[in-house]
């Protein structure tokens, strides 16, 4: 048995896992509902998790991953059977898809997953905790419903008040539960907590648990982001299935599940998909900046330390809120969210408003503390201009952040209470204005759009200096564009409402403003050009990524201005024009630049590399792919694919278009399932690197890998310009006392 | 902390910022009663705000460094103070978008109010905020008892405020038929106020820990950040106040 | 500068190869209203821009990548060029214009494509889940199909029941959403013959992929035929049942309900009326006029066994003369 691989093994598991908890699945329905209906997709679930287990125990025997993997199953099952009897004895009837059994599941497995691998941690506490204060706010609703004579049940066990009212207090139960808030508690009573704790974990361990170092935080948020990724890609995985062909294929109008139907759920994925994807994105870039703005800064910490975790620790109950909504009805709105489809749309809607309500605190507080960080915490000698271009993209994406998030939360609150309490806002019937919500959720919404790219665009201004071997081309252009960027970006939301029946004088304006975000996106353009010109390129895989994210990019950018310019927007928009131009822009800001930075980053953290081949894989098997995907879908969209349908007309002869676009999705998951292998394997196996791993002039890299608690041993003082490759003899930082090897 | 002034001439100006504040206010109110000029109420709005802003909420210590000690107290507190300031211009968003519904949806009208208890309780708000610059000055001044009587003062006409909102015009409304429910008015009404109720209430339970904090004499003359942010959160509160009560009850003609 | 020189001709010829390429596979659909034309003339003046700004960046990306490569063992670092101001201020400034004038002829074209002409012909345009209904005021003409006569302006006054919907013929170009709680306009010359389709292009619900309806542009001739014919129903169905037929198509029950017996988002009209109805809390019932006339007015009231509870139909106020132009129609049905 030694002999033959782990992975060999894993599968060997895997396959036999699968299929005996296929099979148990089955006879399962069949025993209980006498009938096969809905038989295979309980065990296709049941089988992929008991799957997953099996796997990793072949693999690596009783690791923490497969105690967590064997007590998730437990603890779905358990929470499934638990949601069935209480289904069974409010509704009278067995259910076997009832909404009430997958909620128990889903968060009754979470939890075990977490309590598994690690027992009480600041994750299973909080997702206990959560739970409980979900139930007991909504008991207590329903309480009050039952005293004032209302129904307290409905096809989600609860009423909509309860569930709204059990969702915000089960966020809040997370917190106080987890640990995130008690120094706070501490301070309001008078007790002073020490600036610094030690960490209370040691290795991985400490990931599960509240600390307040910056760089376990930025690694928290970085990890959650690949998970939300995952889950967000698989619903696009789900959705690109159904569009393959044109009809309906699986999410037919008979199916039901979670309370939908098939054209319903549809909707449902893909407006999952697009918020799920975007917090995805606003907590991969708060890892990035979370782990490095402090690192070359030459701060020991983010400004404030606590406020930091908690940001960090209110994401994790916002994204269980999220995938709350998917089985609490679902909503067929669209990210966006517009009234009054929104006012009538399922309960889901609800349980996403307020994850994205809790999310957006996540980004409001983490903008805070950066700005605060770099206004207070750089080292000596560290002017203005002297700081790391990533430090001047995380200034911009913060101010955005700080101010427009809160608009999105509003718009949706306003929902939330019409939706509740009759308020009519949107109502016309009350004198209320459905457009009105469109100008408060895009005055978010589109500088939102540049807190996805700016980060990511500052990444890809920091390394190409470090590849190209030659200073950053015009330093001080490239940061005040991105200045530029955030501030331009607040005055033309309403390009997003062309058609909107706004008033018309609006829209030539707006055009004018849209239009001129291009020029500082333009001066980065060639001023990167510039630097790769006449320089001393190397590639390794950051620097593909970058490259990549360029090219990607600039596509994405280019679509922008027909979008902007209104009279073509008339034809362009809400087709998949526009749904190419943006997952171009999201890809080439964000998803590119994110895996550069993980893969240039990767050393410092762990002191060990990613594996080159497997990473050259993931660029070659992922670029083309997504060029294809967007392309197509910028080609059907002109031809006239609307959004957001779940079927289209056969007379449009877009079927071989949409099937292509489908295996493109599916290899663009194959190729980031690659990473995904490359990151986990490499903390453990990978190669080691302490040192200076690409010769870069920036701080971090002139200190061992990885970087002890408080950072440098010694302080630095900034003694010369960041990016001043090829100039023979300069230095950017100097030590006060030479930074001595911890080994 | 660096005491611009002594201790009776910074009670001094809290009095002559406060009638300056009440003039305006009575300005105000005569302007909506006679010529209802708009532009004015705008113009006596922001002229009360900046006078909070300066000489209430201190906003030039944004420049205060601190020195160059990063572990010492006043460092840190030139730090808190700016993330402090950060979070109130977030939260100031949340009110910007509010009125922005508010000028959307209502335009030239408002809703039909109680005149007097919109005037009562806007005093209640303004006197508050004239004893908690006397509480907090009085900490400065390392005065505890001052500072504790002063709390409590502010802390009362605080909860004055919170419940002539909630407990009062909220219900005399209602009974006048406008429900959350009724219209876009009535929404945005309760909304409005429902929203600046709440950082009231965040505010009073703000007052109840550093008034707390001080009887455990946590606070001295130097090191009293609690304090001071305490004082300038409820300083928000009062400014959001100055917009929103023009905005309700005084531009344009009641419905 | 040798290096510069041969950049700047691979631009031009990537800029042209792709510009040509991209002309030459068709990209938008077949131009069939005078509106469109200006949007075409526009559209093509920014696929020119993006093939050359493409060119711009990508090509000396791609040429430093090959060119200015580390060859293999060296360690040593490119030259030292911090920046050049005049480069910059030039590539600040001439995208500047560049956009200056793509806005300006963006204005140009909206006002091309909103231009009015004062002989239009007016038809409603009502938008509800799933449905659209059109409305020919003048001749008393309401219809599923939307019929326009060829070079002529017609203006679409465009109303919801429900939610914000979007009108949207892609050959058209242009789109217009459709709020509830006022009238939006939609200006349209049709200059081609042949049947169209308008298509929601706003995410309205369940089965927002089916909100469609035929759109067929007819020469002057044929529209007035067309006109003719439906006048003369219109006029003709004076009766009860004509009256029933007319108003199902003016409140959009047919987008949910066929009269073939196939099923739709709502059970089938054919032989509904005197039938035995089940509903879903397992009782039956006799579709007689009182059954009828709950479910028009108070569609929750009772659902039908197998759709979806809450009933996905809006609530109707009609007048009890308008139940019983349905009852009547429903008789028909058989
Ligand atoms: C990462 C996110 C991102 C970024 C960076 C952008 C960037 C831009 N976007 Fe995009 N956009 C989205 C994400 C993004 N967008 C999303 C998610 C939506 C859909 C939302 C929804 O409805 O769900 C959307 C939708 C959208 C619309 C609405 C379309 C519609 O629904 O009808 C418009 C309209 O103006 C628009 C315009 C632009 C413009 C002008 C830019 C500019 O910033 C681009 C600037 C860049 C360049 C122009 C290229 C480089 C410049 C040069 C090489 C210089 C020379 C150039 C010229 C002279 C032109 N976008
Ligand atoms: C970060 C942003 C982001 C990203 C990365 C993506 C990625 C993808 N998107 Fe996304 N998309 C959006 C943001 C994004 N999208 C937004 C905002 C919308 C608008 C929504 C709306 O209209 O409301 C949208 C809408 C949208 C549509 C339009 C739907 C419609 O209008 O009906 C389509 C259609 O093809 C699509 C496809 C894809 C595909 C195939 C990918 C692929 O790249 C996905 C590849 C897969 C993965 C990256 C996951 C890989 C991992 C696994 C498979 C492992 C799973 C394992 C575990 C769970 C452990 N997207
Ligand atoms: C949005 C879709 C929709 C529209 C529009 C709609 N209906 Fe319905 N209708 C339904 C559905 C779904 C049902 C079944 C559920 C129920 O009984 O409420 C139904 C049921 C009915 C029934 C009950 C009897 C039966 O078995 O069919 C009648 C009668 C009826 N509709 C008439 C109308 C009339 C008249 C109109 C237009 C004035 C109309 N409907 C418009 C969806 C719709
Ligand atoms: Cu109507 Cu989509
Ligand atoms: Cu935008």
């Amino acid at each position: 048995m030694k002999k033959i691989s782990p992975v060999v093994r894993g599968w060997l598991s895997f396959a036999i896992g699968f299929i005996v908890a296929y099979i148990l699945g089955i006879g399962l329905v069949y025993l209980v509902n006498g009938s096969l209906a809905y038989s295979h997709l309980v065990s296709w679930i049941f089988a992929t998790f008991a799957g997953a287990a099996a796997y990793s125990w072949g693999a690596s025997g009783f690791s923490p991953l497969t105690k967590g993997l064997a007590w998730m199953n437990l603890g779905a099952l358990v929470g499934f059977a638990l949601g069935l009897v209480i289904d069974l004895i409010v509704q009278g009837s067995l259910n076997w898809v009832a909404p009430t059994a997958s909620l128990f599941a889903l968060l009754f497995g979470f939890t075990a997953f977490f309590l598994g691998v690690a027992g009480f941690n600041a994750v299973s506490k909080g997702l206990i905790w959560q739970i409980s204060g979900t139930l007991l706010g909504a008991i207590f609703i329903s309480i009050i419903r039952v005293v004032m004579g209302l129904e307290w049940s409905g096809p989600f066990l609860f009423t909509e008040p309860a569930w709204v009212l059990g969702g915000f207090l089960g966020v809040i139960f997370f917190l106080s539960g987890n640990g995130s808030v008690s120094d706070w508690f501490k301070w309001a009573k008078g007790i002073d907590t020490p600036e610094h704790h030690e960490e209370s974990h040691a290795g991985w361990e400490k990931y599960l648990n509240i600390s307040l170092d910056h760089k376990v935080i930025g690694i928290q948020y970085t990890v959650t982001a690949l998970f939300l990724i995952s889950v967000g890609g698989l619903f696009a995985l789900v959705f690109r299935t159904e569009l393959a062909a044109s009809q309906l294929q699986f999410l037919t109008t008979d199916m039901k599940l979670f309370g939908q139907n098939g054209p319903q759920l549809y909707n449902t994925f893909m407006s999952l998909h697009g918020m799920i994807m975007i917090v995805s994105i606003l907590l991969g870039m708060a890892g990035i900046t979370n782990f490095v703005v402090p690192l070359l800064l030459g701060a020991q910490d983010m400004a404030f330390p606590r406020l930091n975790a908690f940001a960090f620790w209110i994401s994790v109950p916002a994204s269980v809120l999220l995938l709350m909504s998917l089985i609490l009805g679902g909503f067929d709105t669209g990210w966006t969210g517009y009234p009054p489809l929104s006012v009538r749309a399922p309960m889901g809607i609800q349980m996403f408003f307020l994850g994205v309500f809790t999310a957006g605190w996540s980004s409001i507080l983490g903008a805070l503390n950066v700005i605060v960080t770099v206004m207070r915490m750089r080292s000596k000698g560290m002017t203005a201009f002297r700081m790391p271009i990533f430090v001047w993209a995380a200034i911009a994406t913060s101010i955005i952040a700080l101010t427009a998030t809160q608009f999105i939360g509003l718009s949706f609150q306003l929902v939330m209470f019409q939706r509740l309490l009759g308020m009519g806002f949107f109502d016309p019937a009350k004198g209320g204005n459905p457009v009105l919500f469109q100008h408060l959720f895009w005055f978010y919404s589109h500088p939102a759009v540049y807190v996805f790219i700016l980060p990511g665009l500052g990444v890809i201004s920091e390394l190409l200096p470090v590849f190209a071997r030659k200073p950053l081309f015009g330093y001080r252009w490239i940061a005040m564009s991105s200045l530029a960027i955030a501030l331009v970006g607040f005055l033309v939301w309403a390009h997003h409402m062309f058609t909107s029946g706004m008033n018309e004088y609006l829209r030539v304006p707006f055009m004018y403003s849209t239009l001129l975000v291009a020029i500082p996106t333009g001066v980065k353009f060639f001023s990167w050009v510039a630097t790769l010109w006449k320089g001393k390129i190397w590639a390794p895989t950051p620097m593909l990524f970058v490259l990549g994210g360029i090219v990607v990019f600039l596509l994405g950018g280019l679509t922008g201005p027909p979008n902007a310019t209104v009279s073509i927007d008339l034809h362009l928009h809400d087709t998949y024009f526009i749904v190419g131009h943006f997952h171009d822009t999201i890809f080439g800001g964000f998803v590119f630049p994110f895996f550069a930075a993980l893969y240039y980053w990767f050393p410092k953290a762990t002191g060990r590399r990613m594996n080159e081949t497997l990473g050259k894989i993931h660029f070659w098997l992922m670029t083309p792919s997504f060029f294809i995907l967007t392309f197509g879908m910028m080609r059907i969209g002109l031809l006239g694919m609307r959004r957001r349908i779940v079927d289209y007309d056969p007379a449009l002869n877009f079927d071989a278009t949409h099937l292509l676009l489908t295996v493109m999705g599916y290899l663009i998951a194959i190729s980031v399932l690659v990473f995904i292998y490359n990151f986990f394997n490499s903390i453990k196996n990978g190669e080691k690197a302490e040192g200076n791993v690409w010769n870069s002039r920036s701080p971090e890299w002139q200190v061992p890998s990885p970087m002890p608690t408080h950072n440098y041993d010694q302080p630095f003082e900034v003694v010369g310009e960041p990016y001043d490759y090829g100039l023979p003899g300069s230095k950017y930082v100097e030590f006060s006392a030479p930074a001595k090897s911890r080994h | 902390m660096s005491h611009l002034l002594d201790k009776s001439s910074a009670f001094r100006q809290g009095v002559v910022i406060f009638v300056y504040l009440a003039v305006l206010t009575a300005l105000e109110y005569f302007v909506a009663v006679t010529f209802k000029a708009i532009s004015i109420l705008v113009v006596v709005a922001i002229l009360k705000a900046a006078l909070v802003m300066y000489y209430y909420m201190h906003i030039y210590k944004l420049n205060e460094e601190g020195g160059s000690d990063a572990h010492s107290y006043a460092y840190k507190t030139g730090t808190n103070r700016l993330g402090l300031w950060l979070f109130l211009l977030s939260d100031s968003f949340v009110f910007a978008g509010l009125m922005t519904a508010r000028i959307n949806l209502l335009g030239l009208t408002r809703p039909h109010l109680n005149q007097t208890l919109g005037l009562a309780v806007t005093a209640v708000l303004l006197i508050s905020s004239f004893f908690m610059n006397r509480g907090e000055t009085a900490m400065a001044h390392g005065d505890k008892k001052g500072f504790m009587t002063n709390t409590l003062v502010t802390f009362l006409l605080g909860l004055g405020f919170l419940l002539g909102v909630v407990a009062v015009e909220w219900p005399l409304a209602a009974e006048e038929g406008l429900t959350a429910s009724s219209n876009a008015v009535g929404a945005v009404f309760y909304m409005m106020t429902g929203m600046h109720a709440f950082h009231v209430f965040t505010g009073l339970i703000f007052l109840i820990v550093v008034w707390n904090n001080a009887r455990k004499n946590i606070y001295s003359s130097e090191q009293n950040w609690g304090v001071e942010a305490a004082a300038v959160y409820w300083h928000f509160v009062d400014l959001v106040w100055i917009f929103f009560y023009p905005a309700l009850y005084l531009i344009g003609t009641a419905l | 500068m040798q290096h510069i020189v041969i950049v700047g001709i691979l631009v031009i010829v990537m800029a042209v190869l792709t510009y040509f390429g991209l002309d030459s596979i068709g990209l938008m659909p077949v131009e069939a209203s005078a509106q469109a034309v200006s949007i075409d003339w526009l559209w093509n003046w920014q696929v020119i821009a993006m093939s050359f700004l493409f060119a711009l960046i990508v090509v000396p990306l791609v040429y430093s990548l090959v060119v200015f490569r580390r060859k293999k063992g060296e360690t040593g670092d490119g030259e030292h060029i911090e920046g050049n101001t005049s480069l910059e201020i030039a590539w600040t400034v001439l995208p500047l214009f560049a956009v200056l004038a793509f806005a300006y002829m963006g204005a140009y074209s909206l006002g091309e494509t909103n231009r009015v002409d004062p002989d239009a012909i007016e038809i409603r345009v009502k938008a509800q889940q799933f449905a659209w209904t059109f409305e020919y005021p003048e001749y008393g003409i309401v219809s599923t199909e939307l019929h326009l006569p060829l070079n002529q302006q017609v203006v679409l006054k465009m109303e919801s029941a429900d939610v914000i919907h979007s009108f949207w013929v892609p050959e058209f170009r242009v789109k217009q959403d459709v709020v509830p709680g006022r009238v939006t306009e939609y200006r349209i010359t049709p200059t081609l013959v042949g049947d169209y389709k308008v298509r929601c292009a706003e995410l309205c619900g369940t089965s927002h992929a089916y909100m469609e309806a035929g759109v067929i542009v007819d020469t002057k001739g044929d529209y007035a035929a067309w006109i003719a014919e439906q006048a003369a129903i219109a006029a003709a169905s004076q009766t009860p049942e004509g009256q029933g037929q007319i108003l199902s198509v003016k409140y959009g029950c047919l987008g949910c309900h066929s009269i073939d017996g196939s099923k739709l988002t709502g059970p089938t009209w054919f032989g509904l009326y005197g039938s035995n109805v089940e509903l879903d809390n397992g009782t039956s019932v006799v579709a007689d006029d009182a059954f009828i006339k709950e479910s028009i007015l108070d569609p929750n009231a009772s659902v039908v066994a197998g759709f979806p509870s809450p009933s996905v139909m809006p609530p109707y106020t009609l007048t009890d003369e308008e139940i019983a132009n349905f009852i009547a129609y429903l008789k028909t049905l058989k």
